[in-house]
């Protein structure tokens, strides 16, 4: 005796986006928790340190903000006038920031008033960054110099005036303490070593750069500027390798995740870009509230931290997967159970019979199996199951027809339920995958209901509806077909300049079949 | 681009544009936006009253404005008022209107006039003037500025009577004390100067940033057993750009307490304040705070001494339009400014745009600490300014001058160049002709004209839309230029796209072609256009068949129910039309028995016919007769009773199952029937 086969669903791949390793990556961080600052949030940093806070530098103030807090652990407000960069030392315990007024200040993580305030430049700084020695501080401003500055004694070592306009971005190499490049507004980005007194090297990105930035190996360089996102070989004396247009407005700050596979972008418009460092492709992208202006990401991608012009700053963190271990866990019966006289030998003059396995039905698969058709036609007419799978509807749909029961399943419904049949066709008709099952259902429902037609106004409107749409419909496949007939045109002439190597691709196969049969 | 639209790159500029109201009955409130217009709109109707642009009114834009102070001698009516205005006097100044422009001038327009009364220039300032105070009886005016000094204006002669340096940075606010012997002055701290000898009298901590308004707001002291010397026990309210609190301090006869007495909290940095002095010692202060976020929060205190704890409003005001429909959220509407009026039991809220704001008078009902009012502001949007100006002025322009337009070239901002009719009252104040047409002056813009001698390019279509929507693969850009219904629209747009753009677009559609028809038609309609347009480029590619295969196969399949969709819709008109006919004839029936009597005569008519006759009415009507009769109890419960007793039961409810329920026998039947048919299981 065979047993009941359950309904085989057809499933349908989902069209449009496709499903790759980063949007799940990138999609599994949590709803943003949004902060208000007090103005445009200029940088965000994040300490190289444990427990990874990050410093937030909006108008005059830089709040440091801690893992889960919302609310600021700490603020350094004594600023005369608008802060720049606050940016964290690799040991995460000095903090230096740029200020409106020209001065430098630096800050003990754990103090209040700055430690040290380099006084020369005579205009806004809005880069400040240490040196991979961690004793020396870099810092570049609108009067067009980059300085360099000692810590233990507060002295100004180096000033380099290469640059013709704003000084406006610049990092330290992480791994030689004498180098570090800029970015300004006169296009260029330099690079500097602080043995040679002047720039070693320098490239030109073709608009106003506004934000750089080094790979960790020191050999690629990254700038941004307009709306291009620039990579350049720095070993091979600045060779372009690659120039990025993927944002339409000006980009303004650039990141590494952690692993450096990916380098992550911020514009003006809104949207945050992510590509991957091997094929420079955009893999994910992100869209905000307001324009961006910088984003910083933590240890191992853990947050990833946004401001914006509107003084906003977005926080997302990353999706816990313990989470889900935590929840107890149903017990499950221990593995002897399963191998329980798994291992018996047959002897000789045995006959097994195994024990029948019990095989697990769908709730509609049970109905169909005690032939409760409108049951089973009822049980997947549910919201839950129409709405959220309506692809299991529609094969349970398609298997009655086999059986050539769907016109009793579909007959003796009053009002309620045969506007949610009807409902169901109006919401699922017009696609292509489900279309041929339901013309057929939606015939057989008429050819029933004709003699009652008129009694319900409900179902009178429902009617209306489907008659509207599938006239929608027949319109839309009349313009396909013209636009078809077009295709073909220009399909025709490929033919006849490629020969009979192109008929292969068109897989419609029809005009060719023809021409092989004659 | 910001929230606020504060204007200026400076990032410690107050948020938001000067406006005022007119002072005692508040019937005009004048607003100096960011394109340098200045505006004044009657509070009464709503209705734009004057416009002026000062002629430099790009370069040196309006930073703050204030109204004289009006006379009771000259509030009787406006007519009279115009005639005063001819002849020079103190009651000239009742409809003065001060604007401190970011260059240092300070300019006097005269409402009554509609144009400028005078400009204050010389000796004043050389920079951004911040705050201008109108001191309340001697006619003069106080101003302060960028360049560190307080000047007192004679408004009479126009000259400088006093300039002296107020702070060691700006100093960004002035108020003058009820009595008019101290003034108040503020960059960062706060400082009291006698006016008569111009010295500093008291200092107070200030703020972290720039002071953004003072204001008095007592004009007793508390405790009336001293003598008052018209300045000690005072309180006075001071707020500060980027800070949330409002900080309340209170003069004192000595010199040590300089911290603040109490404090305010809101949401936002404050925008617009206003407040209702409190003249005796039981009355609260009410206080209106407008906020960068668009809100108003209202406080009622009475001030006496210490509060250690900042205080929250009692009451907060939001506008938000309505939401229409299920798509269409709430969205708020920004609050620009508030005052109260005479009566201090309502608030005049001003709130929309900048560029038309509707003003609204509003009852205060203080046991609601939160109201939120909903305005649809969208029809506000119709152009009915033009009705409305009574006076507008234009700025004279040399032929030779080059104006300079904000906006990047290339990207052409919509410039809507002044209307023509006030040219016609330009040219009947003056005649002299060095007037210049709006083709010139355009012409002078930075802006190529041959582009734009080929009918307004920028409204027409949107390819630069398109490709950078395309380039950054943004859907709600594509869906704004996709999801159009302008079939001209479509093909100027697709004429003009870059080439290198086709492929993409092609694979765009394909996705969105998948949806429901309404949304996908309108993309057939854009595919067709690419095609019929760019035939040629396509046909040139060497890959077309592969780039466009999955597009062909999926129009293909989708077209494959073609047949039986036409089919079905047959079905269905014949259906709809019935039930459309059936209603009809129950409307013509309904009315009296002799109607059915004519009715069947039709029938018989009807069934008569051949069955060959198309028209509808012949095979409607018997059908329709026959839903007719039916009662609508035959639309009730479907009984899941065995079906022979429901059927005998209820007979209308048979007629409506007739044909189901014969069909439906494994229902009803026992499970054993079934089986005996044995075409279930394999």
């Amino acid at each position: 005796m065979a047993g009941y086969k359950p309904v085989a669903i057809q499933t349908y791949p989902i069209l449009g986006e496709k499903i790759t390793q980063d949007t799940l990556y990138w999609n599994n961080y949590k709803t943003p928790v949004q902060i208000k600052e007090f103005g445009a949030v200029s940088k965000v940093d994040f300490s190289p340190q444990p427990p990874y806070n990050y410093a937030v530098t909006a108008s005059s103030r830089i709040h440091i903000y801690g893992r889960y807090s919302q609310e600021p652990i700490k603020t350094f407000s004594r600023f005369k006038d608008t802060a720049y960069c606050a940016t964290f030392r690799q040991d995460g315990r000095l903090l230096v920031a740029g200020s409106e007024d020209g001065g430098v200040q630096l800050f003990d993580i754990s103090g209040r008033a700055p430690l040290r305030q380099f006084e020369g430049h005579t205009k806004a700084v809005h880069t400040v960054d240490f040196t991979a020695d961690k004793y020396h501080v870099v810092s570049g401003a609108d009067d067009y110099t980059v300085k360099l500055w000692d810590i233990p004694n507060s002295k100004e070592i180096l000033t380099f005036k290469e640059h013709s306009d704003y000084v406006r971005c610049g990092c330290a190499s992480k791994l030689n303490p004498d180098l570090f490049i800029t970015g300004s507004y006169d296009h260029t980005v330099k690079m500097f070593d602080a043995r040679t007194n002047e720039s070693v090297l320098s490239v030109e990105h073709g608009q106003p750069v506004e934000s750089v930035l080094l790979f960790p190996s020191g050999g690629l360089l990254v700038s941004a500027g307009g709306r291009y996102v620039k990579v350049w070989d720095m070993l091979k004396g600045g060779q372009l390798l690659v120039s990025l247009k993927n944002h339409h407005k000006t980009v303004t700050c650039l990141c590494l995740s952690s692993s450096g596979q990916r380098l992550l972008s911020g514009s003006l418009d809104r949207k945050v870009k992510v590509y991957s460092t091997a094929s420079y492709k955009v893999v994910h992208s992100f869209d905000y509230a307001a324009s961006i202006l910088s984003l910083a990401l933590a240890h191992e991608d853990e947050t990833i931290v946004v401001g914006m012009t509107n003084g906003i700053l977005s926080v997302k963190h990353r999706k816990s997967e313990a989470k889900k271990e935590s929840l107890p866990r149903r017990r499950r019966p221990a593995y002897r159970t399963f191998i329980k006289g798994k291992n018996y030998m047959k002897q000789r003059d045995d006959i097994l019979i195994n024990r029948p396995t019990k095989k697990h039905l769908e709730l509609y698969d049970r109905d169909l199996k005690h032939f409760r058709i409108s049951k089973a036609l009822d049980r997947v007419l549910e919201p839950t199951c129409a709405i959220k799978t309506p692809e299991i509807t529609v094969s349970i749909i398609k298997e009655l027809n086999r059986r050539g029961v769907l016109a009793n399943a579909l007959a003796g419904r009053d009002e309620k339920e045969i506007s949610r049949v009807l409902n169901f066709l109006i919401r699922n008709l017009s696609q292509p995958r489900f279309a041929p099952v339901l013309i057929n259902a939606a015939e057989i429902i008429i050819d029933i209901y004709l003699p009652v037609i008129g009694q319900s106004p409900v179902v009178d409107k429902k009617f209306l509806l489907l008659q509207g749409l599938v006239e929608k419909e027949i319109d839309y496949q009349r313009e396909l077909l013209e636009t078809l007939g077009m295709m073909d045109m220009l399909f025709a002439t490929m033919r006849g300049k490629e020969g009979t190597s192109v008929l292969e691709h068109t897989s419609d196969g029809f005009p060719e079949n023809k021409k092989i049969e004659s | 681009m910001a929230a606020g639209g504060g204007g200026s790159g400076d990032p410690l500029a107050p948020a938001g544009v000067p406006c005022a109201f007119s002072p005692h009955s508040q019937a005009y409130f004048a607003l100096a936006s960011t394109d340098g217009h200045l505006r004044v709109w009657e509070t009464a109707s709503n209705r734009l009253h004057q416009e002026y642009v000062p002629s430099a009114h790009l370069s040196g834009t309006c930073t703050c404005l204030a109204w004289a102070p009006a006379r009771l001698q000259a509030k009787e009516s406006p007519q009279r008022k115009k005639r005063k205005s001819e002849a020079v006097g103190m009651s000239n100044q009742t409809d003065l209107l001060a604007l401190g422009t970011a260059v240092g001038s300070i300019l006097l327009y005269s409402t009554v006039k509609g144009e400028l009364h005078s400009k204050l220039i010389s000796g004043g300032h050389d920079n951004r003037v911040n705050c201008i105070q109108w001191h309340q009886d001697s006619g003069c005016l106080y101003s302060c500025s960028d360049d560190k000094h307080i000047v007192e204006w004679n408004v009479q002669t126009c000259k400088v009577k006093c300039k002296w340096k107020g702070d060691n940075s700006s100093v960004s606010s002035l108020c003058i004390s009820p009595d008019g012997k101290m003034l108040l002055s503020a960059g960062r701290t706060i400082k009291l100067w006698v006016l008569e000898t111009k010295e500093v009298y008291r200092h107070f901590t200030g703020h972290a940033t720039p002071v953004s308004s003072l204001m008095f707001t007592t004009i007793r002291p508390p405790n009336e057993s001293q003598p008052f010397d018209g300045i000690t026990g005072l309180y006075f309210l001071s707020g500060a750009v980027h800070d949330r609190l409002l900080n309340v301090w209170q003069v004192r006869s000595e010199n040590k307490e300089k911290s603040a007495v109490m404090s305010f909290t809101v949401t936002d940095e404050p925008v617009y304040i206003d407040l209702t002095l409190s003249e005796n010692k039981e009355e609260p202060v009410k206080l209106a705070v407008v906020c960068r976020d668009g809100q108003v929060h209202l406080f009622e205190h009475i001030l006496n001494g210490y509060c250690k704890k900042p205080l929250t409003s009692n009451c907060t005001i939001q506008i938000a339009t309505p939401g229409k429909g299920k798509k269409s959220t709430p969205k708020p509407i920004p609050i620009l400014a508030a005052g109260f009026c005479s009566d201090k039991m309502s608030l005049l809220l001003v709130y929309g745009s900048w560029f038309q704001p509707t003003i609204e008078r509003v009852a205060l009902n203080s046991r609601e600490p939160h109201m939120c009012l909903v305005r649809d502001i969208s029809n506000c949007w119709a152009p009915k300014v033009e009705t409305a100006i009574t006076k507008v002025r234009t700025p004279v322009i040399n032929s030779e001058a080059k104006v300079l337009v904000p906006g990047i070239p290339g990207h052409h901002a919509a410039i809507k160049p002044a209307p023509p009719q006030t040219e016609q009252v330009e040219s009947k104040r003056k005649s002299g002709g060095n007037e210049v047409s709006i083709e010139e002056r355009l012409g002078a813009m930075d802006i190529d004209t041959h582009k734009k001698g080929k009918d307004d390019l920028q409204t027409n279509s949107f390819p630069v839309l398109l490709t950078q929507g395309l380039e950054s693969n943004d859907f709600e850009m594509l869906n704004k230029v996709l999801q159009t219904r302008n079939l001209n629209l479509i093909k100027k747009t697709v004429l003009r796209m870059p080439l290198h753009t086709v492929i993409p677009l092609l694979q765009e559609l394909t996705k969105r072609l998948q949806g429901h028809p309404n949304s996908a038609v309108l993309m057939v309609q854009w595919l067709k256009c690419v095609l019929t347009v760019h035939a040629s480029y396509l046909s040139t590619l060497p890959d077309l068949v592969p780039q466009l295969g999955t597009l062909y196969q999926l129009m293909e399949s989708r077209v494959k129910t073609f047949q039986k969709l036409s089919h079905l819709h047959g079905k269905l008109i014949l259906l709809i039309t019935q039930v459309t006919a059936s209603e009809k004839t129950k409307e013509t029936t309904s009315p009296g028995q002799q109607a059915k009597l004519v009715y069947e005569e039709v029938l018989d008519g009807a069934l008569q016919t051949p069955k060959g006759c198309t028209q509808c009415s012949g095979i409607v009507l018997p059908l329709g007769n026959l839903a007719g009769t039916i009662s609508t109890q035959g639309m009730g419960t479907r009984d899941d009773a065995p079906e022979g007793k429901g059927h005998r039961g209820r007979p209308a409810a048979g007629v409506f199952r007739a044909r189901g329920s014969a069909l439906d026998t494994p229902r009803g039947q026992k499970r054993g029937d079934v089986r005996t048919k044995g075409c279930w299981e394999v």
